[in-house]
């Protein structure tokens, strides 16, 4: 593809590369391509030939810091890639005592924010052939010809309204940081959900649920799921049953998404996992917002020294429920 | 017998046949499209080339009731729910069609078969839809589909110039099409050749592969494969294939029902027993029975490799590790594409 | 028609329980007309508890007894607990039976050793009132029997009295440890086995009981010189349906519910060691 991303892989390569063959750490977590070139899977690098395969491009959107979780029980010392939301979720890991700071090196990867493929076919009003990138721009080439698009209109649902595309956290930055971004749409559906009335909004997400699989795909990407045992699996008591009936539906999703208040990093990994696009953010964000104006603006995973708002306890904390 | 209607007529159609039952049909979802029961004013969507999940779906529904229970002191009643009304399927593509014929294998075939899956599968029509244009992750060709034609269904139906085309091929579509009356017409002199279809060509090669794979459960392969691996489960239950179940009870002591609903071999739940041995303990093991499930365990069953790309596992894996990642780490590649 | 699902639980009555263990009781459950329905030893029965649910177990009375079915069940989870919880003249679902069951023509004409732990002999147990009702139809009958402590024994006094008064039975009961109330044989299973130093010729052994157990059990065997032919067991295995269906119990294209429980060690080791 693009000269682009060439040059950036081979930099990442030399970086990661120098740590991994000298054994400053025994495995590097990155991605490498799939069957396609808009299509990228985790690597588990350990060797100079898994190196070969590293991708970095726009199409690495798989969280990797999760897989922390599994490869530190067999690696003294792991590298990882991280985007913006992948340094926040390896900052949840390290708040919920999952992982050990020094057992991991991140190689911070400022985030241009990662596209969509579906939106490029939209776009390009067909099956793209490849695409070349420049300042801001993307051109799709297609069968009959190159159509030109804004990136920011091609990106992911999980990168549009990503305010910190730059790692809240890392050893090394590999490129220069990209700033805090300005968003202005990420409360937006929520406000608007906000805006109806009780049973409107439980008619949204009765419809909204209803065709929800309950795979838990959701939970499993997620980098605030990481409890041992999940409460959907726990036998006794039987908090969460299998049956498709709303009330377990919404037993799942309200407790998942309570669950995450003040933990949910708003990477976007559930709702970008889920086979049936259901529009989970919107539940994660309703809470990010709650947090925002009942306790002060509060980022989860920005910095692993401040407390998530509901595990500290202020006594001018406000008492949401006694006052309404 | 051959009729045709035109494409703006389908509503038409559609509130003549789910008038005398569900009519399941591609139905745009909001973003996605899926198979379910059509009611006036829900948008069919014939364009898509497959839905999120597959159309197994009106086979072996995600969760169906079979039976009530009423308890008090020392009584129970187990009362059985009667679920098999005549059912629609319009829009069945070749791909899925085939895989609910490998459903039947496991559900009829194989003694004792399965009266649930049999009243369902009896009393469903199906409709067949020909496939135009395949997205980049069909590769249905690979196991001798033709997407141009589905031989197992009842009706089957092309998309031509504004038309739907629609050929009964037995008793069943025909008395379906006879249900439409004058909503169709004649079509006998439409040529109903649907052009050929060719779908993505990964170099596979999977002559002999289910043979290959009966030694190699202890192979390396599997200590790398696994490790992206998240156990969401999504590739089984998009795939048509799949068809493992779990058994469960909705209700209170009092009353309730006991339903079978979709499981996967992707979650560690599914073999966890009581008592806390789990024998597949980890995602390397659980993800080495859905690839060898599929690739040898059911071939040597059934003698045909339990795919038939429909991609859905490619499209909707959040990590990207489908079923040709698996075959061409298993060696079922050919050698030019190495 | 829906009788037909094989999903479909019938409807059974708790006889009587008894308290085998601090943890094992054994169920006396008949169907609406008598017994739910005719099998064969080492085969395996559905019980439902609403709304808990089903689970899988072996049955333990022998099929010469016509007048009902017995369980003994280790409480162990959810199902198990609410089977422990009933009182008799519950009634509970029950469907069945499922499995190959024990290899009876392979045994005929020959001896018999049974190797139990635990909860182990309930399965065996069928196989042994089969055995003593057909006895002309075996040779020698040798039964080995032990738990953690003898308080663990199950059918203590069936096993001591009615067993040991058997024509051509030995009874061997040992335990894991020393205790007070018991003067009999101290020490583990397998190694009981290697101390009595069965002989191979002409005998089939069957063992079963916590896999731990059978893994030692198998070894003492194997240097005993007994061929993997001679040698059976059970597998344990989450189930659903116990029809080949529900997809969870497999061993590569082997369903233990339909194919098993009861394997010899000659056709486990042809099957992916995923138990
Ligand atoms: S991933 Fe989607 S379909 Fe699966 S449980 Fe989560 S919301 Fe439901
Ligand atoms: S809930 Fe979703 S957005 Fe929030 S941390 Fe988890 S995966 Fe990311
Ligand atoms: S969809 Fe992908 S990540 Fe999820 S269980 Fe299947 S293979 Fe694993
Ligand atoms: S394994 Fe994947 S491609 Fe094959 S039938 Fe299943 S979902 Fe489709
Ligand atoms: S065992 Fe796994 S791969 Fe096979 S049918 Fe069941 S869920 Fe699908
Ligand atoms: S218990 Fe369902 S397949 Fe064995």
């Amino acid at each position: 593809m693009a000269e682009r991303n060439v040059e950036s892989v081979n930099k990442v390569r030399e970086a990661v590369s120098q740590d991994l063959l000298g054994g400053r750490i025994d495995l590097l977590l990155g991605w490498e391509k799939g069957h396609y070139w808009w299509q990228s899977r985790p690597l588990f690098a350990r060797s100079e030939a898994d190196l070969e395969k590293l991708a970095w491009d726009s199409f690495c959107a798989v969280n990797l810091s999760r897989y922390l979780l599994e490869e530190l029980k067999d690696h003294d010392k792991v590298g990882v890639l991280v985007k913006g939301c992948d340094a926040r979720a390896f900052n949840r890991l390290l708040q919920d005592n999952m992982v050990r700071r020094e057992q991991v090196i991140l190689y911070g990867l400022p985030c241009p924010g990662m596209l969509d493929y579906n939106r490029l076919v939209e776009k390009a009003g067909g099956a793209p052939l490849e695409i070349t990138e420049e300042n801001g721009r993307v051109i799709i080439k297609v069968g009959s010809g190159e159509q030109e698009a804004q990136r920011d209109d091609l990106l992911l649902d999980k990168c549009k309204d990503c305010r910190y595309p730059d790692p809240a956290v890392y050893d090394q930055l590999l490129f220069s940081p990209q700033g805090e971004k300005e968003v202005t749409e990420r409360f937006k559906t929520v406000e608007e959900l906000e805006e109806m009335s009780a049973e409107e909004r439980f008619g949204y997400w009765e419809k909204e649920l209803s065709r929800c699989l309950r795979c838990y795909a959701c939970r499993q990407a997620c980098p605030f799921c990481s409890c041992r045992e999940c409460f959907v699996e726990q036998e006794n008591p039987r908090w969460q049953g299998r049956a498709y009936q709303p009330s377990e539906n919404f037993m799942f999703h309200l407790v998942r998404a309570y669950h995450g208040t003040g933990r949910c990093i708003d990477c976007g990994e559930c709702e970008r996992s889920c086979p049936v696009d259901i529009p989970l953010q919107e539940l994660n964000r309703k809470l990010i917002k709650d947090i925002n104006e009942l306790y002060g603006d509060y980022e989860a995973g920005l910095d692993p020294e401040q407390e998530p708002p509901l595990l500290t306890y202020r006594p001018d904390d406000p008492a949401a429920f006694s006052e309404k | 017998m051959k009729k045709v209607i035109a494409r703006e007529k389908l509503p038409e159609l559609w509130k003549s046949l789910a008038a005398k039952g569900p009519l399941f049909l591609p139905i745009q979802e909001g973003p996605v499209v899926l198979f379910q029961p059509w009611s006036e004013g829900a948008e069919a969507n014939l364009d898509a080339v497959n839905t999120a999940v597959s159309a197994k779906d009106v086979f072996l529904p995600r969760e169906e009731t079979y039976l009530q229970y009423r308890c008090s002191g020392n009584q129970l009643e187990l009362i059985p729910v009667e679920n098999a009304e005549p059912v629609i399927a319009f829009g069945v593509h070749p791909c899925d069609l085939k895989a609910v014929e490998m459903l039947d294998k496991v559900y009829l075939d194989q003694e004792p078969s399965d009266e649930l899956y049999r009243q369902r599968r009896e009393k469903t029509t199906v409709v067949g839809l020909s496939c135009r244009e395949p997205d980049p992750f069909c590769f249905c060709n690979e196991f001798g589909i033709n997407p141009a034609d589905a031989p197992g269904a009842d009706v089957m139906a092309h998309l031509k110039n504004g038309l739907v085309l629609l050929e009964a091929r037995t008793d069943k579509g025909k008395a379906l099409l006879d249900q439409a009356g004058d909503l169709l017409q004649d079509g006998s002199d439409e040529k109903f050749e649907a052009a050929e279809v060719k779908t993505a060509d990964f170099g596979l090669n999977l002559e002999g592969l289910p043979e290959n794979l009966k030694e190699r459960f202890e192979d390396p392969v599997w200590d790398e494969l696994y490790k992206s691996c998240l156990g969401c489960g999504v590739c089984t239950y998009v795939c048509p294939t799949c068809y493992c179940f779990d058994v469960e009870d909705f209700g209170h002591e009092g009353e309730g029902q006991r339903f079978r609903c979709w499981d996967s071999c992707m979650y560690g739940h599914f073999t966890d027993m009581a008592g806390g041995h789990n024998p597949r303990a980890g995602r390397k093991e659980r993800v080495r029975q859905r690839f060898m499930h599929k690739l040898q365990y059911y071939p040597e069953t059934f003698n045909e490799i339990a795919c038939v790309g429909c991609g859905r596992c490619l499209r909707s894996c959040p990590v990207n590790l489908d079923i040709v990642q698996a075959i061409k780490a298993l060696g079922g590649e050919t050698v030019e594409q190495r | 028609m829906s009788s037909a699902n094989v999903l479909m639980p019938q409807q059974a009555t708790i006889l009587d329980i008894t308290e085998e263990t601090p943890d094992i009781k054994t169920l006396r459950v008949v169907g609406k007309e008598g017994m739910p329905f005719d099998f064969m030893p080492g085969q395996c029965a559905m019980l439902s508890v609403p709304p808990v649910g089903e689970a899988i177990f072996s049955i333990t009375s022998s099929p010469t007894c016509r007048e009902c079915l017995e369980f003994s069940i280790k409480d162990v989870g959810n199902v198990s607990g609410a089977l422990h919880g009933l009182q008799p003249g519950q009634q509970i679902g029950i469907r069945g039976p499922y499995g190959n069951g024990f290899p009876i023509e392979k045994m005929k004409g020959k001896d018999i050793l049974f190797i139990g732990g635990g909860i182990g002999l309930a399965p065996l147990r069928s196989l042994i009132g089969y055995c003593f009702a057909h006895r002309e139809e075996f040779g020698h009958i040798d039964i080995v029997y032990g738990a953690r402590s003898p308080a663990d024994l199950i059918r203590k006094s069936e096993v001591r009295e009615s067993w040991a008064a058997e024509p051509d039975t030995s009874v061997y009961l040992t335990v894991d440890a020393e205790f007070p109330d018991w003067n009999g044989h101290v020490g583990f299973v397998p190694n009981y086995v290697s101390e009595l130093a069965f002989k191979p010729e002409g005998r089939i052994a069957l063992t079963c009981g916590p896999p731990i157990m059978i893994k030692f059990v198998l070894q003492a065997l194997d240097k005993l010189q007994f061929s993997p032919e001679q040698v059976i067991t059970t597998l344990e295995m989450r189930m659903k349906c116990g029809v080949g269906k529900c997809g969870r119990c497999n061993l590569g294209s082997v369903y233990v519910c339909k194919d098993g429980p009861v394997f010899s060690l000659d056709e486990l080791n042809a099957l992916p060691s995923e138990y």
